[in-house]
């Protein structure tokens, strides 16, 4: 073909020639307006396939159209066993979890006066809930336990007159325990508190202790500061770990 | 049947058609392939990024999720949307009979369009995108967006009002329902995930924008190509325009309704996820007619599918849209979509829409414009070849891929107390075949651009005869023209 014809049709000026024309445009057939067949039976029977399938999906999903349901009966994703697994419950259990349980065991001594929910009998027994002597710093309490407290005294505004004998016949751990539980659970804590008292604040407190004579009593108990703790580490939640102190490394722990 | 043959003057109007399209088109088309190129070039790093996570590590804009969003925008707003363009006005051009009007305006458009894709990408690659899927870049960049759109297409439409002779040809029909379709899909996706609503109805939007820009702009346009390429080239009429008439109607009416099977079993009303359930799987009667439609067309002209790259690449793409179809509608019941939810599988899915079906479709119908508009052949049917079968690799591997890694992972995913890391080193055999399948898409396209690159610079060959898939360019021309292959 020859170029410069072909150029022509480039122009933007002029008719085109049939002579002009590119090869593709001359060689091109006539576009045949569509015939019109019916559908035949095969396709028929297919759609009559895909509207029941369709059908089926919408009407069992569909729920009767409820803007509130979202659940499909056809969807129901198989229950999830607990975390941790079935057979693995309590390996992977954080430390407070397991010190918090052992604490209410042994709030069980306590809660003939001070009630399994811990708010104690009115004019009778004070309450541990919305106690101020719970909620302060935990050298207070741990005195208590140790050397019991004599009346009158005042909790929550209320007066008492009755005597809680010392518990210094359960161990260390046992008493912090107790007393993380109380705190923890009756407790309404400081910011940041976490109400955790551990084996060696109660080492501590006993040591301290040791030499006091008798039950103390309101004016006693008073000299010791509302907010003072019991002197000790914080300790991880988790781990039970002390914080702050690098984890030491199993070293040998292999060995037999 | 025979052959009708046209006349001098249907010759002379063709002519000068195609010479009011050449700029316009033929912008679309060396865009929309120069973002194809790039876009698949992204893609095959973003799946090298899932084998090799490590690649790249120290630079952010290499992370996976910046790399992967800005493959889609190439791949959706850089190619598809143009390559769709630039098809549609030659068809409407053609089948109105008017020649292409306002050309400058759609140049001035379509580089506005262009801008904001480039913009797009960076943004995202910078991370200003907004990481919503297939609408990742930022907010404020719709407008310009929906604005260029409009000045692009909205030409189409006085067209198909001063149409010449005869009654509606159903591919006009398909043209005008996509051009329609696209700006409503697009604003109200834009609108309903821009007004800050719950973001679970972001989430929600999002997917029925995705599943509508398939069904409503991808489909459409494939099947307008398919029922003007199949006729066209094997000189028959279509065997049915009433099957034809119903999947448009179907299409038109369903398609809509799509999308929320997605997020089946989520925080929606369960009627929704159903009802476009429901949706999918009818789109299938759509899809059935319309490959019926065409398969009993081409009945026996095996020698023409053979030879004609248009028509080997509009078929293909045709059957691409059942498979397409037929996994869609699968996965939208809870039986089979349940297991390969937020899997591989999902984004395969698009893959095989923008690519699949759609790119290939698309490709036969630039096959046979292009041509027409430049006034010379194709420079190689061997490159041809080439680029028709790593794509046609590419995609069937794709959709093994795909259902493999999405039930592997799927399964995976429904062991509640598997650590979802090693999801994918489960996954490891699909990310590592979709490196291969990417390289084998780039490498094919790589070759498209390059042909269409030579045919926009005017290298295109000049002597008689089309390039044929198998066979020396030109050689016996007189034997394949009486075959009756045009291109």
């Amino acid at each position: 073909m020859n170029n410069d014809e072909t150029r022509n049709l480039d122009s933007e000026a002029g008719t085109a020639s049939v002579v002009d024309m590119h090869d593709a445009v001359k060689r091109e057939k006539t576009l045949l307006m569509a015939g019109n067949a019916a559908a035949g039976i095969s396709v028929l029977v297919v759609s009559a396939v895909i509207l029941f399938v369709a059908g089926g999906q919408l009407f069992s999903n569909a729920n009767g159209f409820s803007s509130s349901i979202y659940k499909s009966d056809f969807y129901s994703p198989e229950a999830r066993p607990p975390l941790g697994g079935e057979e693995e419950v309590g390996a992977d259990v954080a430390w407070i979890e397991d010190w918090m349980s052992d604490g209410k065991k042994v709030y069980n001594n306590c809660v003939a006066c001070h009630q399994p929910s811990g708010t104690g009998a009115p004019g009778q027994f004070p309450p541990l809930k919305g106690s101020e002597w719970v909620d302060g710093g935990t050298e207070r309490l741990g005195a208590i336990m140790l050397k019991g407290i004599t009346g009158p005294f005042t909790v929550a505004g209320q007066s008492y007159n009755q005597q809680m004998p010392a518990w210094n016949a359960l161990n260390d751990e046992k008493i912090a325990q107790v007393l993380t539980y109380i705190r923890r659970e009756f407790g309404s804590l400081a910011e940041g508190e976490d109400g955790i008292v551990t084996t060696e604040m109660m080492k501590a407190a006993r040591e301290q202790y040791a030499d006091k004579a008798g039950f103390w009593d309101e004016a006693s108990l008073k000299a010791i500061s509302a907010d003072a703790n019991l002197p000790g580490a914080k300790v991880d939640l988790i781990t039970g770990k002390p914080l702050g102190e690098e984890e030491a490394a199993p070293e040998g722990a292999e060995a037999p | 049947m025979t052959v009708q043959q046209p006349t001098a003057e249907d010759m002379q109007e063709r002519a000068i058609i195609d010479r009011s399209a050449r700029f316009p088109v033929m912008f679309f088309f060396t865009s929309a392939a120069a973002w194809l190129f790039v876009g698949t070039l992204l893609g095959l790093f973003s799946s090298l990024k899932l084998s090799q996570p490590g690649l790249g590590d120290s630079f952010g804009i290499f992370g996976y999720g910046r790399i992967y969003p800005a493959h889609t925008i190439a791949m959706v707003y850089g190619w598809a949307m143009q390559a769709g363009i630039g098809v549609l006005i030659w068809l409407m051009a053609r089948l109105t009979r008017n020649p292409v009007r306002r050309g400058l305006a759609i140049l001035v458009a379509g580089h506005v369009w262009n801008a904001a894709v480039a913009v797009s990408i960076i943004c995202v690659i910078i991370a200003k995108g907004r990481s919503i899927p297939w609408l990742d870049f930022p907010g404020w960049l719709w407008p310009l967006f929906a604005f260029s759109y409009a000045l692009m297409v909205i030409w189409v439409i006085p067209m198909f009002h001063s149409r010449k002779g005869g009654p509606v040809y159903i591919s006009e029909k398909f043209i005008v329902g996509a051009v329609i379709w696209f700006p409503w899909i697009f604003l109200t996706a834009n609108f309903l995930i821009g007004a800050e609503t719950a973001p679970v109805l972001s989430a929600g939007v999002d997917a029925w924008y995705i599943s509508n820009l398939i069904t409503f702009w991808m489909a459409p346009l494939t099947l307008a190509v398919a029922y003007y390429i199949v006729p066209k080239i094997a000189g028959r009429p279509l065997y049915s325009y009433t099957l034809a008439s119903i999947s448009f109607w179907v299409l038109a009416v369903l398609a809509g309704w799509t999308g929320f099977s997605r997020y089946m079993g989520g925080p929606f009303p369960s009627w929704m996820p159903a009802i476009s359930g429901a949706c999918s799987i009818l789109l299938l009667l759509a899809i059935i007619a319309a490959v019926a439609n065409i398969g009993v067309t081409l009945k026996g002209c095996s020698k023409v599918w053979e030879l004609s790259p248009s028509l080997r690449f509009t078929v293909f793409g045709v059957l691409m849209l059942a498979v397409y179809a037929l996994l869609a509608a699968a996965s939208s019941t809870f039986l089979i979509g349940g297991p390969l939810q937020f899997t591989p599988f999902s984004a395969g899915l698009d893959t095989l829409a923008v690519y699949g079906f759609f790119s290939m479709s698309l490709f036969g119908a630039i096959y046979f414009i292009v041509p027409r508009i430049t006034g010379a052949e194709w420079p190689s049917g061997r490159r041809i070849r080439r680029h028709f079968w790593f794509s046609a690799y590419g995609i069937i591997s794709l959709i093994v891929l795909m259902l493999v890694g999405g039930i592997a992972h799927g399964g995976g995913m429904a062991v509640w107390n598997r650590p979802f890391s090693t999801l994918f080193s489960i996954s490891t055999a699909y990310s590592t075949g979709l490196c291969v399948v990417w390289a084998m898409i780039s490498f094919s396209n790589f070759w498209f651009m390059h042909q269409l690159g030579m045919m926009f610079i005017g290298k295109g060959r000049k002597s008689g005869g089309p390039t044929l898939i198998h066979g020396e360019p030109g050689a016996a021309v007189g034997a394949k023209e009486a075959a009756g292959i045009t291109s």
